[in-house]
Parts: C-alpha cells; structure tokens; sequence
C-alpha cells in the first residue's frame, strides 16, 4: 500500500474559459479503491479521462509510479478504462469489439481471454447479435468487459453501475472486489456516495471541479455513524458510571470531555437520568445522525443553498 | 503499431463500405467506357479516345472533373475514420505507449492500401471496358504506364491524407464529405489558378496539390517527373505530420 501509483498535482483542466477540474491534488496507492463523488458536472469525467490520457490538462502535472507523464508518453502499457458510453462499435458483436481490442493489445490467445471476460460480466459470447441491439445494461457490462481485457494494472470507470439492475449492481460490485482482491487499482466514480460506501476505501468529494473533502473509509464511516456526542467536566468520572448503571460497551472518548456512545438502545434521557443521579454534570449532549447522502449533500450544497 | 495495423486491417477486410466502393467504382468506370464509345464525337487533330493507350487513357480520365476517384477515396477516408471516431472505441486503448502516434500512421496504411486497390481496379475496369467497347488493350510504354501509377498513386494518397485531416479536424461527417467534394472537383485550384492569372504573373498554383494531380504529365520530361513526385511528397509529408501532431495534441471527450 506504500506503493504510489497515480500522483495528481495541481491538476486543472479548462474548457475555453469554463473550468472543469480545478487544482486537482490526490495521491493514489496501489490496491486502493478510490471513489469519486460529484454532482452532474462537478467535473468526475474529466478527471478520469485527464488519468486515462484521454484529455490533456490545462496546468498541473501526473506523475505514475513517480514518473512525471508529460506530453504524450505512455501512462500505463495497460490502463482499462471505461469513461461516459462505453467505446463500442455498434454494427459488430459484443465478441468482436473485444477482438479487435484484443488485437491492438496483441494479446495471444484471444478467443479464451474474451470467452472468460464475457462470462465474467455475464453476457453470452455465443451471441452474435450487433452492439446497437444491445439494452444500456448489456453494453454497461460489456465495456466493463472492454475495460478489463488484457489485465490492466489499473481500471477506471466512470459510473459503471449505470443503468444496470439490482441483481447486476450487486454482481458488479462483487466484481471490483474480487479485481481489487487480486490486486488491482481502481478510480470508480458515482453521483451516489451510498452506492460506493460498500466498495470504496478512499473518498474523493468533488464540486464544481473542486476537490472538497479527501477521506478513507474509517473517517467517512465515523463522520457518518449513529452516536450521542456527551460533554462532560470529566470524561473519566462519567465513564464507570454508564458502564455500572446502563452497561454501555460501545464508546469512545474523544477527549478529557467528550465520550461518543454507540450503543443503539441507549436514549439520550437514560443518560442524563443515571449521570444526574450520581451528580455528575452535563455540559451538553446529542444525537448525532448522518446518513452518508446526507453528508454528500451537506458537503456539496452550493453557496446560494447553503442554510446557516 | 503492428498491434493497432492489424486491428485497422482486420476492420477494413470486414468494411462492406470498402467493396461496395470499389465495385461501384469498377461498374461506373466501365459504364463511362461505354458512354465514351457511344458519344464519341472525332476532334480534329486529335488522337480519339478508343485509340488511346491505358497510359494516356488514363491520364485523359484523370484530368476531366469531377475526378470520381478522388471523390470514392474521400468518402472511404472518412467513413474509415469516422466510424471509430463516433463509436469512441479509440478511448479503450488510447493509453496504450505512443497508441495516438501509431493509431494514425496505421490510418495512413490503410489509405495507402485502398488507394492502390483503387488503381488496381482502374486497371481492370479499364481492360475490360477498352476490350469490349473500343476493342484496343494497348498500354503504351510500359515504364511510362508505371511511372504515372506510382505518380498518381502517391498524389491520389496524399489527398486521401489531406481528406483525413478534414475529417479529424472537423470531426463531423457532412463537413467534411462537402469538404472532400469541392476538393475532388478542385474548386479551390481553379479558382486560385484564375486570381493568379488574373492579378500575378507567377505560377505557383500549378504546385498545388489537386492541380497537379489533373495536370496531363509528360513523363519524358524530367521537369514534370520532378513537380509529380515532388508536390507528392511534400503533400504526404506536410498532411501526414499535420495529422498526427493534431491527434498527439487532441482532447478525446
Ligand atoms: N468537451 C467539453 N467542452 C466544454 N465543456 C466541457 C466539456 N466536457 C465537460 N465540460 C464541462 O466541464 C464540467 C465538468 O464535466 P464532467 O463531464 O467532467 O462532469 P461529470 O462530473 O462527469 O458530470 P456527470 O455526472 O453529469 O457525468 C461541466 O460543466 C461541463 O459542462
Ligand atoms: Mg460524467
């Protein structure tokens, strides 16, 4: 995990005077999972497609594996990336656009790596059907397909879960585990922070090209996770308290005055009665809720919304 | 680059677009054969054209507008081009080592391959058309005959090379095919040929691509082998490198 794979320094991309990414910093390490949260044109598809060498950025610099990718040098030998619509021909089969990819790739046994690859992303390889008969589920799975021949050390994709169905999202999301499992790096992006919460172990939160918040897994879940926040004079005093007398397990304290509790069956007025009673003082107490849409939307709400 | 060539290769062996192409192509050249022969009306002091050989048959054809040949290989250009293009499929190995630099030199191939299997099939059009309808297969002077394929073939790629350009460039089909078409009917020479008559007493539109390219050669002087295949390869170069430093440098959305 010490293993720096993509490094982002101050990339920003503008599109005439509009800018869509802005002063883009982020370091990616190998094995991670890395998910990117943003509204409609909060800028996610342009900072993928600045990592998969699709676009150029307008300032700033990419470094991988701590070498700089100026100008048109190679990013990856094999980056798969599946950015906005899959890239598919529509006028040939799911197995002959994996073909032809397979022969730019020149990868040897092509027939087996997208036999395996279709069944891997659940469509048939014996369908000869076109691309452009294909449901917007089918052709999301099949660039996923796309995205993963030739074993790329690294794998974008840009809301894959996109018109898929529930059954296929579960499927999906079963897939990237098991790809991150065996060692793979991962930028997926999303508009739904709940939809990532179950892969991801690095958060980006991306506004108006902006990165607001870079957070793991543990800090995202502890910002979002059911508590009562407790101040007390003294931390140390209240403690054998709420063991003894409502026999909390689940807690945490935070400092000399603050304890989190965690135990879903505690209410806050059982708290003040047994502290009360064994007089010790409340300086104050609540309960703290954030659902993780909640917080994507506490932390994205433009500046005309924002109710403070 | 290999990799990229034989993908390009495989697309274009599979490209219903390419045959129909070259057969209509082959059907209108042999079908022009046969109105020539029906409307032929004798010039006085000139040779007619039944009695011509392939070598000056073909130079006759080229040089009467619209150049149909030019307008098949832009069509095939940038249908070729475009049809990847719109399909975004170039996205899933664009970040492949140096994958824009050779996805383009591999595009240069296979309009270097079309365009001869446009001459080959000139050839053979114009057999079987001369044979039935004038009776009269003689190719003339067999190096002259080569030395003008290798000539046309080289003007008539580097203008599929300059169609490429359009289409990269406008990225839009109905541009750039009207593009393709006033550049096959050579509007743009004649015009400038005009202004230059007109105002200038230099000559220097005759260098231009597509006039040179209709321009009757006379490959026993070595000042028109010399403008021939000197215009060519400057078009290739200049149009080839404007190609690929376009595509190193484009955003691909
Ligand atoms: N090719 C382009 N030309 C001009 N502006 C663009 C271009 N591509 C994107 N933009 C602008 O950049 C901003 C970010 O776009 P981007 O596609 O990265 O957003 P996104 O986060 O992927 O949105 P979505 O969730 O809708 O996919 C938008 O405001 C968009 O208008
Ligand atoms: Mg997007």
């Amino acid at each position: 995990m010490t293993d720096c794979m993509i490094e982002i320094c101050g990339l920003t991309k503008m599109y005439k005077s509009k800018t869509a990414v802005r002063n883009a910093d982020l370091k990616i390490y190998r094995g991670e999972i890395v998910g990117i949260i943003g509204r409609n044109g909060a800028g996610k598809s342009t900072l993928l497609k600045m990592i998969g060498g699709l676009v150029y950025p307008t300032s700033g610099e990419l470094h991988f594996f701590n070498r700089a990718a100026a100008g048109e040098q190679s990013f990856f030998e094999r980056m798969g990336v599946l950015i906005e619509n899959p890239g598919l021909y529509p006028n040939v089969s799911a197995y002959e656009n994996l073909n032809l990819l397979a022969m730019a790739y020149g990868l040897g046994d092509r027939n087996a790596a997208i036999e395996k690859l279709l069944q891997l992303v659940g469509l048939d390889s014996k369908n000869t059907a076109k691309v452009k008969s294909y449901s917007m589920g089918m052709r999301q799975r099949l660039g996923i397909a796309v995205a993963l021949l030739g074993s790329p050390d690294v794998l974008i994709l840009d809301e894959p879960i996109n018109g898929l169905d529930p059954q296929g999202i579960v499927e999906i999301r079963q897939l990237i585990l098991e790809l991150n499992t065996a060692g793979l790096t991962i930028l997926i992006s999303s508009h739904i922070l709940e939809e990532l919460s179950k892969i991801a172990t690095k958060y980006v939160i991306i506004h108006q090209g902006e990165f607001i918040e870079v957070l793991s897994r543990e800090e995202l879940q502890q910002r979002c996770e059911e508590r009562i926040e407790l101040g007390v004079e003294e931390a140390r005093a209240a403690l054998p308290v709420l063991e003894r007398e409502l026999n909390i397990t689940k807690y945490k304290v935070v400092d000399s005055r603050t304890v989190y509790v965690y135990d879903e069956n505690i209410h806050i007025r059982q708290i003040v009665k047994v502290l009360s009673e064994q007089g010790i003082m409340i300086d104050s107490i609540a309960k703290h809720k954030q659902s993780l849409e909640q917080y994507f939307l506490e932390r994205t709400e433009s500046a005309g919304e924002r109710h403070d | 680059m290999i990799n990229l060539l034989k993908m390009d290769l495989h697309r274009f062996g599979r490209n219903r677009m390419m045959y129909l192409l070259l057969l209509l192509f082959c059907a209108f050249q042999i079908f022009g054969i046969f109105m020539m022969k029906k409307y032929e009306q004798p010039v006085e002091g000139a040779i007619p054209v039944s009695r011509l050989t392939e070598s000056e048959f073909i130079q006759y054809n080229i040089s009467q507008p619209p150049s149909w040949m030019l307008i098949y290989i832009a069509v095939f250009t940038i249908y070729f081009y475009m049809s990847e293009f719109n399909s975004g499929f170039h996205k899933n190995y664009i970040s492949m080592r140096n994958a824009r630099l050779h996805s383009v030199c591999s595009k240069l191939i296979i309009l270097a391959i079309f365009v001869a299997m446009m001459f080959l099939t000139m050839l053979i059009a114009d057999g079987a058309g001369r044979r039935l309808f004038f009776d009269h297969t003689a190719l003339g002077d067999l190096a002259t005959l080569i030395t003008l394929l290798i000539g046309q073939f080289l003007l008539h790629w580097a203008f599929s090379i300059l169609i490429l350009c359009i289409a990269m460039i406008a990225k839009n089909l109905l541009i750039s095919l009207s593009a393709g078409f006033i550049l096959a009917l050579n509007v743009i020479g004649m015009v400038l040929a005009a202004l230059e008559a007109q105002l200038t007493g230099i000559h220097l539109s005759k260098y231009l691509l597509i006039n040179t390219l209709v321009r009757v050669k006379d490959f026993n002087s070595t000042a028109d082998i010399v403008h021939t295949f000197g215009v060519a390869a400057a078009a290739i170069l200049l149009f080839g490198i404007l190609a690929v430093r376009y595509k190193l440098k484009e955003d691909l959305n």
